[in-house]
């Protein structure tokens, strides 16, 4: 009898408090509904204790993010004028203290806690997320596939020449969870239901490995897009393109452009390769050599095989780069470099020497 | 133990009947949370709290429950129950308010609850027979004892920071060191006042 | 092993598919503290430091950026590395991404040859996490120990 009393007594107690703490819960662990204005002029109404970065994904406003959240990359910042409340010591380890002083927060950090006031840059609003079907998936060389996209919702894409898209991967294998990388756009902007991307296998990539290995024609997935600021710029000056591999691809969408206005502009583009099985898209550049008024192609390969009877070229891209910035009046040229920090430092070297500002030199960079 | 003062009691258990410094309890957290004065505050005060709350709440449920029903044994389930939903509660509430606190507290917010000084200052309580006015302000002044404690160890570490301590000794060793020789210190308090 | 949710969830960034495509312990069935003190043991017995050997692959990165991703060669060795797009974070936790290059180094001398990521160079230096086995991109040191050394000491002779 004893045992049953204290039993009861027990549980009671217990079940008294539990009572207690589903209580307080849903006072302190409820946020409600918030009200998040961006550049004084949108406002949305979102469920609070979501991270800023989640709760605006949810409201189709990507901003950028590379970790996917985890507070490891820095991407996600933005402007936060009120609502944040403190700045967490995640978030001080990424920011420095002018950034912080100027009200600059990261967004995957910062919860959703009452109404927020934020800062955006414009161009986010027109990055929106796609649903697309594979239309082509072909070899290009023995590492890089090109992947042709047909959009079906939306089913148009507007973008600028140059920029690029998330790609977001899908579980396989081990593989238990979506990733997102970074591929630019290699098609005409013009060409609006469907875009081209090039892919390059990286060892031990997971998105890399899908696509090339499990993503079939008529699969479908989801993109984020479109973002980034590599495009043409305006004037009369020649335009010199350095980019090998994969980096071919921003360069094509800008070559489209290019032969769509009908440039009279000098453009040469010098495309670094090892051997001969790293060339790709020959005959491309022989189309683009006839539309455009005034286009030479420029493969160099830096090791190629004996077998390859190269007969052009050879090198590292910088040869022919420094042979040709010594050749030309360079006073107003522009310079298009797509490809890892170390090509953009190689080349930047050279044409520091050919007293090439660096203002007139554009980069598409690898991170 | 009706004559003692409630005051008495309160200062005795800052000072000279010290919970961490005297008694040696709730070390872990002391240790592992004393290398910055604004974390050490932080815990501090939660400390405080859930030693007030605790003891005025298991003081009400062990005269008013358990021992009318004459299961006062079942007594240490019952308070670590208890110490459990108060820190629970303080949990949320800190997730709440000060998300840079609980962020900084980390695992050692949840950790109060298996903090021996909680549960020691209830039981102490029971033992030594103290009233309600005393038992809570035993619980609190044991909380600020525990929280100068903790201050003081954080304000030293922050001191030595740039000191050249022998990389044998470096993090626990050095702590515990001088937590010793904090703890002889606050032997001299002893002849101010005698509880027990 | 007790370990706190956080651990927990950091141990999940050493699985295949979160951060690589294979993780980063390959078939080995230890805790990472294991495997670390494991390895912390052979550099003790080859007298070499963590921060040594870091230093030495990062070395070998910056030599071989500068082929393009085509093949530098040096006196001792045949490096060739591959630069991607993207960055990846440090499986540990911390904040800061490293770039994806990944550098297939040959030991002239002995005819060895090893593969290893930049992050590799960071988990050596800052945690003397050298990858678990069978990993793609473990960094034995009972390979890599000698091969310094050996390279180390030549170098010193000259």
């Amino acid at each position: 009898m004893n045992i049953l009393i204290t039993a009861l007594i027990v549980s009671g107690i217990n079940a008294l408090l539990a009572l207690l703490l589903v209580i307080a819960e849903r006072f302190l662990a409820n946020y409600g509904t918030c009200k998040i204005t961006i550049n004084e002029k949108e406002k949305l109404d979102v469920e609070g204790g979501r991270s800023l970065l989640a709760s605006l994904k949810e409201e189709k406003i990507f901003l950028p993010s590379a970790c996917g959240g985890r507070g490891t990359c820095a991407y996600c910042k933005c402007q936060i004028s009120d609502g944040a409340g403190p700045v967490l010591p995640t978030e001080e380890a990424l920011l420095t203290a002018e950034e912080i002083q100027d009200q600059t927060r990261l967004a995957c950090q910062v919860k959703v806690k009452s109404n927020l006031d934020i800062s955006i840059p414009e161009e986010l609003f027109n990055i929106k997320e796609f649903k697309a079907k594979v239309d082509r998936l072909q070899d290009l060389t023995y590492d890089i596939k090109l992947l042709r996209l047909q959009l079906l919702q939306p089913s148009q894409i507007n973008f600028i020449s140059g920029q690029y898209v998330q790609l977001e991967s899908q579980p396989y294998e081990k593989v238990k969870e979506s990733v997102s990388r970074a591929y630019s756009i290699a098609s005409s902007n013009s060409k609006k239901t469907h875009i081209d991307l090039m892919i390059r296998l990286v060892p031990e990539g997971i998105c890399t490995t899908w696509v090339h290995n499990y993503l079939k024609e008529g699969d479908e997935l989801i993109f984020t897009g479109p973002m980034g600021d590599f495009r043409i710029h305006d004037g009369v000056g020649e335009i010199i393109m350095v980019a090998g591999g994969s980096g071919m691809a921003p360069m094509v969408s800008l070559l489209h452009e290019l032969t769509r206005n009908q440039s009279k502009r000098k453009i040469t583009y010098f495309f670094g390769a090892v051997a001969r099985r790293d060339l790709f898209y020959l005959d491309e550049m022989k189309d683009f050599k006839r539309s455009l008024s005034n286009f030479t192609f420029i493969p160099a390969l830096s090791k190629p095989l004996p077998e390859d009877n190269w007969k052009g070229v050879g090198g590292l891209i910088t040869v022919p780069l420094e042979n040709y910035m010594k050749e030309i009046k360079a006073d107003d040229a522009q310079i298009y470099i797509c490809g890892s920090p170390g090509l953009i430092n190689a080349c930047g070297q050279v044409l520091k020497k050919h007293d090439v500002t660096e203002d007139r030199i554009y980069f598409d960079p690898f991170a | 133990m009706e004559h003692l003062s409630p005051w008495v009691i309160f200062f005795a258990a800052i000072f000279t009947g010290n919970i961490l410094l005297t008694y040696f309890l709730g070390m872990c957290s002391f240790l592992s949370v004393s290398k910055q004065i604004k974390t050490a505050v932080g815990l501090g005060l939660a400390v405080t709290f859930v030693l007030t709350v605790t003891s005025a709440l298991n003081y009400f449920i062990y005269y008013q429950i358990l021992k009318p029903f004459h299961i006062d044994y079942i007594r240490y389930i019952v308070f670590i129950g208890v110490i459990a939903a108060t820190v629970q509660l303080l949990e949320m509430f800190i997730e709440r308010y000060s998300e840079p606190l609980y962020i900084n507290l980390g695992i050692f917010l949840p950790l109060i609850t298996v903090n021996c000084a909680i549960l020691g200052v209830s039981l102490f309580m029971i033992i030594r027979k103290y009233n309600f006015i005393q038992s809570v302000l035993f619980g609190a002044g044991s909380g600020l004892g525990w929280f100068l404690a903790i201050l003081a160890m954080a304000g030293i570490r922050e001191r030595m920071k740039e000191d050249k301590v022998p990389s044998a000794l470096q993090g626990p060793g050095i702590t515990l060191i001088i937590a010793g020789i904090m703890a002889m210190a606050f032997i001299g308090f002893s002849g101010i006042v005698q509880i027990q | 092993m007790k370990q706190t949710p956080k651990e927990k969830k950091l141990f999940e960034n050493f699985l295949p598919g979160k951060l690589t495509k294979e993780g980063f312990l390959g078939d080995d069935t230890r805790h990472i503290h294991d495997i670390i003190q494991a390895d912390a043991k052979v550099l003790v017995q080859y007298q070499m430091k963590k921060e040594t050997i870091a230093r030495e692959l990062k070395k070998l990165i910056h030599i071989g950026k500068q082929g393009l991703e085509s093949e530098v060669e040096t006196d001792d060795y045949a490096i060739l590395v591959q630069w991607d797009r993207g960055m990846i974070a440090c499986p540990f936790g911390e904040p800061g991404l490293h770039p994806k290059l990944i550098a297939k180094v040959k030991d002239k001398g002995s005819g060895v040859t090893i593969r290893y990521s930049q992050l590799c160079v960071h988990l050596v230096q800052h945690h003397g996490f050298f990858g678990g086995k069978g990993s793609a991109f473990r960094v034995d040191p009972e390979i890599v120990c000698p091969m310094l050394q050996r390279n180390l000491s030549s170098t010193q002779e000259k």
